[in-house]
């Protein structure tokens, strides 16, 4: 009896995904002034949570959903094509400038021609200071093949809320791989989380 | 401290929200039934089978389930953009929900919300922004209140912190809005507003 509860149990919906800590992204978000204006742009595709997340601060959030237009980038293209794809993939640009870009994983879906001209499209939109954070697949060889969906959790915590099993081989970039490829990002702190990502956080 | 999901009174990221306006029709509706359902809510519609080029402006709430291309001012009232609709034009409204396809800029008094079906490419400007899982976006979302209150008037921040119910909508027709531009239709004449 107890066995058979315990089967149909165990053939119930596959199990929510698990939340990871953070503690960059925890400790960005923790310091972000109430009565201060704060422009966020966001690398991923809309969220529910990051809404809520930002909504009753005094926040705009710009959402670039990148994730849809990758493609572009995977092409070998010329540098001012590539700018131009580059620029393609954000929202319009705005007078004011942001003063944090969540990139979540995204980086990793970009060779580094692709990494060197999007960020360099992203600093044109930053100022002197913006906080960019960004999750580096450092210790697994395979990640997913599609960029995560990215949710925080009340906690801090984020749950990647992707469902996708296929794999591919992941760049790892290194420290100095990004410091090569980011021109004028420098790395403020970088964490080696559970989940075998390294969490950073750049300041420009 | 900044605190997550703090909402401040707001209905912002409400993944599950079925709010914005109880005098919409449920969106999950089949788009054939929609505008009826409208009309028989009276609520103007504008069917799937209308374009509109130019600008809409009218002191009723509206539900678009064809296409407008051009501006949409209905600064005093509420409207839906149906699974349907699409929509090439900057929205002015109390309120806003979107189901279908908007292409421009949403400005919401007091609410805009996106639903899980709609894709909406723009910027939106309201104190109370709603999205629901699955709906795509691209663009900014301004929730700074000062800068909703720039944008839109006193009346945004007046309205979203007055929870007085609206009236119920009169029986008008279409007429009682004003459509600067082109009006074509093929098949499904415009849903006059029905008590």
């Amino acid at each position: 009896m107890i066995g058979s509860l315990a089967r149909s149990f165990s053939r119930e919906e596959p199990a929510a995904p698990e939340p990871f800590n953070a503690p960059l992204f925890r400790s960005l978000i923790e310091r972000i002034p109430e009565d201060e204006r704060w422009v966020v742009l966001d690398l991923g595709a809309v969220c529910p949570r990051v809404i809520s997340l930002f909504g009753g601060h005094r926040c705009r959030l710009d959402i670039a959903d990148v994730g849809l237009g990758l493609a572009a980038l995977e092409r070998p293209l010329e540098s001012p094509d590539l700018r131009k794809a580059a620029e393609a993939l954000l929202p319009e640009l705005h007078a004011e400038a942001a003063d944090l870009v969540l990139c979540w994983d995204t980086l990793n879906y970009l060779n580094r021609d692709a990494l060197t001209a999007l960020m360099a499209r992203i600093h044109d939109r930053c100022r002197p200071g913006t906080l960019v954070h960004a999750l580096i697949c450092y210790s697994d060889s395979q990640m997913p093949v599609e960029p995560g969906h990215y949710v925080p959790q009340d906690d801090g915590s984020l749950v990647n809320a992707t469902d996708c099993n296929e794999q591919r081989d992941a760049p790892r970039y290194s420290p100095e791989d990004l410091t090569l490829c980011m021109q004028g990002y420098s790395i403020d702190r970088a964490m080696l989380l559970s989940n075998g990502m390294q969490e950073f956080l750049f300041r420009l | 401290m900044f605190e997550l999901g703090k909402k401040d009174g707001s209905e912002a990221g409400n993944e599950n929200s079925s709010q914005s306006g109880d005098q919409w029709p449920d969106t999950q509706d089949q788009s054939s039934h929609a505008a009826a359902s409208a009309a028989s809510q009276g609520v103007a519609a504008i069917g799937r089978s209308i374009r509109i080029n130019g600008d809409l402006e009218g002191e009723e709430d509206l539900r678009i389930d064809g296409e407008v291309n051009g501006t949409v001012r209905l600064k005093k009232n509420a409207v839906i953009i149906g699974s349907d609709g699409k929509i090439r034009a900057d929205v002015y409204a109390k309120s806003v929900a979107v189901e279908g396809a908007v292409e421009g800029d949403l400005f919401g008094a007091e609410q805009v919300s996106i639903r899980r079906s709609a894709t909406v490419k723009g910027n939106i400007t309201a104190p109370r922004v709603s999205l629901e899982d699955g709906a795509h976006f691209k663009g900014s979302i301004e929730m700074d209140p000062e800068a909703v209150k720039a944008a839109l008037g006193d009346a945004a921040i007046a309205s979203a912190s007055s929870k007085q119910s609206q009236p119920a909508a009169k029986p008008t027709p279409i007429a009682a809005s004003k459509v600067n531009g082109d009006a074509s239709h093929a098949e499904e004449p415009i849903h006059a507003a029905k008590g």
